[in-house]
C-alpha cells in the first residue's frame, strides 16, 4: 500500500475554560488512504468536529490547546507545524471542509458567486471574469439550476439543500486532495441527504480524492465509506472496514449504535434501541473505559483500567476488555470468531 | 408600487409623529407656571403690559393659542421670538445653525473615526494589552461628562500652555476659518463618540468573528487580514449604520455645555436659554425642526440598511 494521504498520530486537543481543562480529543490515531472515504462516527460531543477542525488548523489556540506529540501528516508534512504561507496554500487548496449548517457557514452579505471566486482567486492566478465563469461551472456541477442567475444571489435566497450545494461548490473549487465533510447532511431532509451524499461520492470517484465523512448517522455511512472509525469520549473505540463493522461490531458502543439504526430487512420486528445515559464529562475523564457507565456488559476491570486494543483481523480493532484473554467474559455479545451469540 | 405604498405610509407616520411632538411640547410649555413676559411687564403700566400680551397672543385661552400655533406650523410660521425682538426661528437657525453644525461635524468626524479605529484594534488584538487599553479608555471617556473634559482642556492647553484661545469662535469664514478656536471644543466633544463607537464596533466584530462563515473564510486559506477586511468588517458595520445617522442628526443640535464653556454662540446654548425664558415660538420652532430632521434621519437609516444587508428589502419583498 502506498503512503497514506493523511496520517493523524496521537492527536490530543484540550479546551481551557473556566471550569478547567476539557479533554475533547484524547490521543487519536488514524490514517486516510489516497482515494478512499473514511467515516468518523460517534455521538455529539465525542470529539469528531474538533478532530476535523484540527486537521484544517481551524481551531483557535487559545482557548484550545493541541498537545505536544500530536501530529497531522499531510503528504508527509506536519500540518500542525505549517507556517502562515504554507497554511494559506493548504487550506482551500489541498484540503477543504464542508460544515453542517450551510446558512451559518456562508457570509450573508456576499453573493455566492463572490464567495466561490474568493477561493478560486486565492489559489490560482486568473482574472475576476474567469473566476466568475468558473464559479458558474461549479454551481452547474453541483446541480444548481440557472447558475448564471444564481451566482449573483445571496445565501438567504437559496433553500437549505441549495446552500449546502454552494458550500460544496466552494470546497470543490480547487480540486482538493482531501475533503472533510463535517456532518454535511445533518441539517437536511432525507431525500436531499441522499442527493448530497451522491454528489460527494461521484466527485470523489472522478477526482480520486480522499474524503473524511464525519457523522453520527451510521445509515449515511454504509454505502459510501470504505472504512469506519468509531469515536467515543475523545478516543477511537473501534475501527475497521465498513462491511466488517456492520456485520460484526466488536465494541459494545458500536453495537449499540447499530441497534439504533432502522433496518429494512427486519420489517417491523425491530425495536429501535437507545443508549441510556450520557457520555462522560471530559473535564474529568474516567480512569477506565469511557463507555463503562453505559455498557451492558460492564465488568469490574472496565472502570479501573483502560481497555487494551484487540486486533481481530487485518485492520479491525476494538478497545474493549471483553476480548481480553486474561479476563474472559461470559456475557459478551460476540464470540471471538465474531459470531453473534 | 409596493415601494411607493411603503414610502407613503412612512410619510404619514412621520407627519403624525411630528404632530404629537408639537402638541406635547406646546401643552408642556403652556402648563408651566409664568410666561415669557412676566419678568418684563412687572415694572410696566398695566395698559402697556396688556398690549404686549395681546401682541404675542398670550392673552388668549390655551386652546385657541394651540389652534393658532398649529395653523402657523402648517405654513412654516413659528411666530416671532418674545425675548429677542424681531427674530424668528428661521433667522436664528440661519445665524447659529452653521456654528453648531461645524462644531458638531468636526467632533463627529474625529470621534467616529478614532472610535472605529480603536474598535477594530481592540477586536483584532482581543485579550492583549491593546484591548484592555481601549476598553479602559472608553469606560473613562463614557463615564466622565464632557463638561469636565472641556474645563480641563481649557485649563491645560489654553490657560497653562497658551496654545489655543481660551474662548471664542471664528467670526469670518464660519465653515473653514479660525481653526485655532475650534480645536479645544472639538476635542472636548469627540470623546463620547470615541467611547461609544469603539465599544460598539468591538462588540459587533467579536460577534461576527464567532460566526461559522468566518471559519469558512479561513478554510479557503485567506489570511487573517483578508478575513477581517472582506468578511468581518462589512457584517459588523450593520449596528454602526443604525447609530451613525443618529449621531449626524445629533451633531447639528449643538451642545449646551461645550458651547457655554467656550462661549460659542451656537444653537445648543441658545435653545437652553429659550427654554429657560419660556420663549414659546422659538422652543416650538426648534423642537419641530430638529424633530423633523431626526425623523427623516431614521427613515434614511432604514434605507441604508437595505444597502448594507441584502437580507433586508423594503416593503417585505419575497422571502
Amino acid at each position: 500500500m502506498s503512503e497514506p494521504l493523511l496520517q493523524v498520530n496521537n492527536l490530543a486537543v484540550s479546551y481551557h475554560g473556566y471550569a478547567g481543562e476539557v479533554k475533547s480529543v484524547r490521543g487519536v490515531t488514524f490514517d486516510v488512504q489516497r482515494g478512499e472515504t473514511l467515516a468518523v462516527v460517534g455521538e455529539s460531543g465525542c470529539g469528531k468536529s474538533v478532530t476535523a477542525k484540527t486537521i484544517m488548523r481551524l481551531i483557535q489556540t487559545p482557548p484550545a490547546e493541541i498537545k505536544e506529540g500530536s501530529e497531522v501528516l499531510f503528504d508527509g508534512e506536519d500540518v500542525l507545524k505549517f507556517d502562515k504561507k504554507r497554511l494559506a496554500q493548504y487550506r482551500g487548496g489541498e484540503a477543504a471542509i464542508i460544515f453542517q449548517d450551510a446558512l451559518a457557514a456562508l457570509n450573508p452579505t456576499m453573493t455566492v458567486g463572490k464567495q466561490i471566486c474568493e477561493n478560486l482567486l486565492h489559489h490560482s492566478k486568473m482574472s475576476k471574469k474567469e473566476a466568475m465563469e468558473k464559479a458558474v461551472d461549479l454551481l452547474r456541477m453541483v446541480g444548481i439550476p440557472q447558475p448564471e442567475r444564481r451566482v449573483k444571489q445571496y445565501p438567504h435566497e437559496f433553500s437549505g439543500g441549495m446552500r449546502q450545494r454552494v458550500m460544496i461548490a466552494i470546497a470543490f473549487a480547487n480540486s482538493p486532495k482531501l475533503l472533510i465533510a463535517d456532518e454535511p447532511t445533518t441539517a437536511l431532509d432525507v431525500t436531499i441527504q441522499a442527493q448530497i451524499m451522491d454528489l460527494i461520492k461521484d466527485w470523489q470517484k472522478e477526482q480520486g480524492a480522499s474524503v473524511i465523512l464525519i457523522t453520527h448517522d451510521l445509515g449515511v455511512v454504509a454505502n459510501i465509506a470504505r472504512r469506519i472509525v468509531v469515536m467515543y469520549a475523545g478516543k477511537i473505540v473501534e475501527r475497521g472496514e465498513s462491511g466488517v463493522i456492520f456485520r460484526t461490531p466488536r465494541h459494545p458502543y458500536t453495537n449499540a449504535l447499530l441497534e439504533a439504526v432502522p433496518r429494512l430487512d427486519l420489517k417491523n420486528k425491530q425495536v429501535l434501541a437507545s443508549i441510556e445515559g450520557t457520555p462522560p464529562d471530559l473535564l474529568n475523564p474516567p480512569a477506565g473505559c469511557p463507555f463503562c457507565t453505559r455498557c451492558k456488559y460492564c465488568m469490574e476491570i472496565c472502570c479501573q483500567e483502560e481497555p487494551p486494543v484487540v486486533t481481530f483481523e487485518e485492520g479491525h480493532e476494538a478497545s474493549c476488555w471483553l476480548y481480553s484473554l486474561e479476563h474472559p467474559c461470559e456475557d459478551a455479545p460476540f464470540t471471538w470468531e465474531g459470531e453473534r451469540k | 408600487m409596493k415601494t411607493l405604498l411603503y414610502f407613503g405610509r412612512r410619510l404619514l407616520i412621520m407627519l403624525f409623529t411630528l404632530f404629537i411632538i408639537a402638541s406635547a411640547t406646546f401643552f408642556l410649555l403652556a402648563a408651566t407656571p409664568g410666561d415669557a413676559l412676566s419678568a418684563r411687564v412687572e415694572k410696566l403700566p398695566d395698559v402697556v403690559a396688556e398690549r404686549l400680551y395681546a401682541k404675542y397672543g398670550l392673552d388668549r385661552p390655551v386652546l385657541e393659542r394651540y389652534v393658532n400655533t398649529m395653523a402657523g406650523l402648517l405654513q412654516g410660521d413659528f411666530g416671532d421670538s418674545i425675548i429677542y425682538e424681531g427674530q424668528t426661528v428661521q433667522s436664528i437657525i440661519q445665524q447659529k445653525g452653521p456654528i453648531s453644525a461645524r462644531l458638531g461635524i468636526q467632533q463627529m468626524l474625529l470621534g467616529v473615526t478614532a472610535g472605529l479605529l480603536l474598535g477594530v484594534l481592540a477586536a483584532v488584538k482581543k485579550g492583549t494589552i491593546w484591548d484592555y487599553l481601549v476598553v479602559g479608555l472608553s469606560i473613562l471617556l463614557i463615564s466622565v461628562p464632557n463638561l469636565i473634559f472641556a474645563l480641563m482642556l481649557q485649563q491645560i492647553f489654553a490657560g497653562n500652555l497658551g496654545w489655543f484661545p481660551v474662548i471664542g469662535w471664528p467670526k469670518e469664514n464660519i465653515w473653514f476659518g479660525g481653526w485655532e478656536y475650534t480645536v479645544l471644543p472639538t476635542l472636548a466633544g469627540c470623546f463620547g463618540y470615541i467611547a461609544s463607537y469603539a465599544r460598539l464596533l468591538k462588540a459587533s466584530m467579536l460577534d461576527v468573528m464567532n460566526q461559522d462563515y468566518i471559519l469558512t473564510a479561513e478554510s479557503k486559506g485567506l489570511s487573517h487580514g483578508e478575513v477581517i477586511r472582506h468578511h468581518v468588517l462589512r457584517n459588523s458595520f450593520i449596528p454602526i449604520v443604525t447609530q451613525l445617522p443618529m449621531s449626524i442628526a445629533m451633531c447639528i443640535t449643538g451642545s449646551f455645555f461645550i458651547e457655554s464653556v467656550f462661549s460659542i454662540p451656537g444653537l445648543g446654548l441658545y435653545y437652553v436659554e429659550a427654554v429657560a425664558a419660556q420663549d414659546i415660538p422659538i422652543v416650538m420652532g426648534q423642537t419641530v425642526i430638529l424633530s423633523a430632521i431626526y425623523i427623516a434621519v431614521v427613515f434614511i437609516t432604514d434605507i441604508l440598511y437595505t444597502i448594507v444587508d441584502p437580507r433586508i428589502r423594503i416593503a417585505g419583498g419575497k422571502r
